[in-house]
């Protein structure tokens, strides 16, 4: 494709300056490209191959409740523990191996499991031993084995890998902290500005360069997803949104190897029914809009969804269920080899349950997420421990070769 | 940092004084500075305090034990289907957590807006930042705000080793960074109620409080000092008579420690404290919070020779603030006379609304703004607080929503000449091109958010 000639012939700018010309072009999609101008560390040049497998890290912050999202059907005790839960569904659950049915909110996984593109993980658990939400995600987030603010075990694996990665949030969560091959991106409800202030400013930072580098860079970004305009002022951050505007930030030449996302909601102690007919039928179409972003890219992507703990097997007063130990895990994406439940089902009898009271784990998520870096990511057995000190990978064949 | 990060515009001493040590020119601060610059500066250091106008931390504790309550008592009486009114009363006691939290942040930065020292404010910004809590959980949502106000303010202009104490005696910290539950092995209580060690207050007293991360010590350390302040606790009110701060002498682990190479044989309560008193005191402590403050106040890089002035007053004067703080306005390497710093966005919202002196912003609006622009009071997410670094502010994301709210601030002052602010905030020390920028603006509200964004008023 030819590049738009810039033609700048504003006698009153100087040549560094944008004329409204280039400004236009520059905020338009397609050409926009995302740099990271504060990271110092990346060569753009050459490195990028053009099928990389790509990561997305989805976190459900809130401690998503398993059993009533992927539904051991076969299990005599559930209907026992659960009899409202167990009743609360809308439409029939959608059936998976094994006696398992997906949640009916969430059609489009159901779909991508019949593709054997989905793998649902049963009874898994970080490790973390407690019942803190806090904790619990920083624990996850950490991947060490305990809680460290400052560094995630995302950012350790693409550090060993010299990955770039991108959080949608506003500022970086635990998951990528300790790598500066990462940048944020993040809708701000302030009205945006208008467009020729953007060009007044890149006019005024020509002696510098860090605030010029930024503005330009967040121009792009800001083409790249679109911007506001003529619309009407919705909920900012909804996660069907934040999904497009992820796959548009991972996509092209320049889109970044991995990217984290944030979903939060699921401490559902009361009224979980309602709640979760929504949160995940929340999810389901913002997994599907990630999905239809990403085209072709989507063959070489998993998406790992995890949370920080799961909920109390036996359902609580309030229709709702507290917190718990053992959770699930979801791997989904064309590079996934899924249409199976995997996991151990350790059982849903009283002396079955962790402390007789929350689905006992019985594999652990990082072994499961080390898993998909040595298949995927073709990580060795001594870089796995650059990323999680602690635990030994699982060695399932769950990406396709 | 690299050199093109810093504009090229040679700035005054006036400009210094009240830009770079304080929050920006409110009114005609700028000019009255001009007299003497460093005579103007020394006179900001005034103590800061609080009304009562806002809840105690122990207030605090008792809400929340009633709300605890309630919470049981609710889930025992679930079957009975009576509990309409208790559960109002149930979120009455969970709002008051958060209205305490939104009121006190609100009230401490439009403290700093309309003061006339406002470098006093910048310092307590610091320790209260170096001090850092994180309103995660019911509990310390309302507590995150009380520490500034309860712990250090008192202690601002004071010596180092009050204020240390009182912070990590303080509800806030304590719950923060799980010290209330921490029990030596071998107490009695560790004994029946199998009961343990924490260690997360002790690393971050010495990681991040005191010694810094390089500052000589080993994990053994860390254990012997969490060992020495085991019993340090806060009571829970409605189970025990009082609340606050108590010392639980069967949690404290017996026996004499051994930290940095020094014995306690002290008992008790006593234990703890004298090793906090040494850790103030200690050459690494001197050394990493007089980087910090230097750091801060003056360049992401301080000259060796300010550094080395101010370890040195701090271990003559027995870490004085105050002190600290004279020897760093007393040093020519202070006002190095380029920008040495951007502002992070709660100095860039402050300054701005001083310089503006808008009337009309209200509490809700101000805490979305530091939510928008990522630093939201009491919500850093580490003990480590808030970075201090412009690669951390600097960002695009950032950057745009710093225009944007420019753009709508100045869209609220359509009024205000651009011209006679820029005057006021920055005098003389603005380059061409932002003056012309300004001045050739196609509409007064585009002029305020380009001398908002512009290097001058963007770093200090």
């Amino acid at each position: 494709m030819k590049k738009p000639k810039i033609i700048n012939n504003s006698d009153d700018l100087p040549t560094s300056a944008l004329s409204r010309r280039k400004f236009i072009t520059m905020t338009g999609a397609g050409l926009a490209v995302l740099s990271f101008p504060m990271s110092s560390a990346f060569a753009f040049e050459g490195k990028k191959q053009l099928a990389s497998p790509k990561i997305v890290w989805l976190l459900l912050r809130g401690a998503l409740d398993s059993l009533h999202t992927i539904v051991p059907t076969f299990d005599q005790q559930y209907k026992t523990l659960r009899p409202k839960l167990s009743t609360s569904f809308k439409s029939p659950l959608l059936p998976l191996e094994k006696g398992f049915a997906l949640h009916p909110s969430l059609k489009n996984l159901h779909q991508w499991y019949q593709e054997k593109s989905l793998l649902p993980v049963v009874a898994v658990y970080s490790g973390y031993p407690k019942r803190s939400h806090f904790d619990g995600q920083d624990y996850l987030e950490s991947g060490k084995g305990e809680i460290d603010h400052d560094s995630g075990w995302l950012a350790r694996a693409i550090e060993v890998k010299n990955k770039r990665a991108l959080a949608v949030s506003r500022s970086t969560p635990i998951s990528l902290r300790s790598s500066d091959q990462v940048n944020t991106w993040y809708p701000s409800n302030l009205k945006d500005a208008d467009e020729d202030i953007y060009a007044a400013l890149d006019k005024l930072y020509q002696n510098d360069e860090s605030l010029r580098a930024s503005l330009e860079s967040g121009l792009q970004v800001r083409g790249l997803v679109g911007d506001k305009k003529g619309k009407k002022k919705k909920r900012q951050g909804k996660f069907i949104d934040l999904s497009k505007a992820c796959a548009k930030l991972m996509v092209g030449e320049q889109g970044v190897d991995c990217a984290m996302l944030e979903l939060g909601g699921w401490d559902t102690h009361k009224n979980q029914g309602t709640r979760l007919d929504r949160n995940l039928a929340e999810l389901d179409q913002g997994l599907a809009a990630l999905k239809s972003g990403l085209g072709e890219e989507w063959r070489n992507t998993v998406v790992i969804v995890g949370t920080e703990f799961g909920r109390t097997a036996k359902e609580n007063g309030t229709g709702g269920t507290d917190h718990g130990t053992g959770s699930a895990l979801f791997l989904a994406g064309g590079a996934v080899n899924g249409g199976k439940v995997q996991g151990n089902w350790p059982g849903l009898k009283a002396e079955e349950l962790f402390q007789q009271r929350d689905l006992m784990p019985t594999t652990n998520s990082f072994s499961w997420i080390a898993n998909v870096l040595s298949q995927h990511w073709h990580f060795t057995e001594q870089e796995l421990k650059l990323v999680f000190p602690h635990v030994k990978p699982y060695n399932q064949a769950i990406i396709r070769s | 940092m690299s050199e093109n990060s810093m504009s090229s515009t040679i700035i005054s001493r006036a400009n210094i004084a009240v830009n770079r040590f304080g929050y920006g020119a409110r009114g005609d601060e700028l000019a009255q500075a001009e007299k003497d610059p460093k005579q103007w500066v020394e006179s900001q250091l005034k103590p800061i305090k609080f009304n009562g106008d806002f809840p105690h931390s122990n207030t605090i504790l008792i809400e929340h034990a009633k709300y605890q309550k309630e919470k049981k008592r609710q889930k025992k009486q679930q079957r009975k289907n009576s509990q309409s009114r208790n559960m109002q009363d149930k979120k009455k006691a969970k709002n008051f957590s958060r209205i305490a939290l939104r009121n006190m942040s609100a009230d401490t930065i439009n403290q700093a807006i309309a003061s006339s020292n406002s470098v006093s404010w910048r310092l307590l910004d610091f320790f209260s930042n170096h001090f850092s809590v994180t309103a995660h959980g019911l509990l310390m949502v309302g507590l995150s705000a009380t520490l500034e106000r309860e712990a250090i303010a008192p202690h601002l202009l004071g010596n180092f080793e009050d204020m240390l104490m009182a912070v990590e005696q303080h509800p806030g910290m304590l719950i923060y960074l799980n010290n209330e539950k921490s029990f030596g092995p071998n107490s009695r209580m560790a004994k029946k109620h199998k009961k343990g060690l924490n260690e997360n207050l002790a690393r971050e007293i010495m990681e991040l409080h005191t010694l810094g991360v390089d500052g000589g010590y080993s994990q053994t350390d860390v254990i012997e000092l969490a060992k020495g302040i085991t019993g340090w606790s806060v009571k829970r009110p409605g189970k025990e008579r009082g609340e606050g701060f108590v010392f639980r002498a069967y949690g404290h682990e017996p026996g004499a420690r051994k930290l940095l190479g020094k014995t306690y044989s002290q008992k008790g309560i006593a234990q703890g404290s004298q090793m906090l008193r040494d850790l103030a005191m200690h050459p690494a402590t001197a050394k990493h919070v007089c980087y910090k403050l230097a750091h801060h106040f003056v360049s992401q890089n301080p000259p060796a020779s300010l550094l080395k002035e101010m370890q040195a007053t701090w271990l003559k004067t027995h870490g004085n603030i105050n002190a600290v703080m004279r020897c760093l306005f007393d040093a020519d390497d202070a006002w190095l006379n380029s920008t040495q710093k951007y502002k992070t966005p709660r100095e860039f919202v402050i300054s701005t609304l001083r310089a503006l002196s808008l009337k009309k912003y209200n509490d809700k609006a101000l805490l979305s703004t530091l939510i928008n622009l990522g630093q939201q009071p009491f919500n850093a997410g580490s003990p480590a607080g808030y970075s201090d670094d412009e690669l951390d502010w600097l960002g695009a994301s950032a950057l745009m929503a710093r225009i944007d709210w420019s753009t709508m601030v100045s869209g609220y002052s359509k009024r205000v000449n651009a011209e006679k602010v820029m005057s006021r905030a920055l005098g003389s020390s603005v380059s061409e091109l932002s003056y012309r920028s300004v001045l050739r603006a196609e509409s007064s509200q585009q002029a305020l958010t380009l001398l908002l964004m512009s290097p001058e008023f963007q770093r200090r």
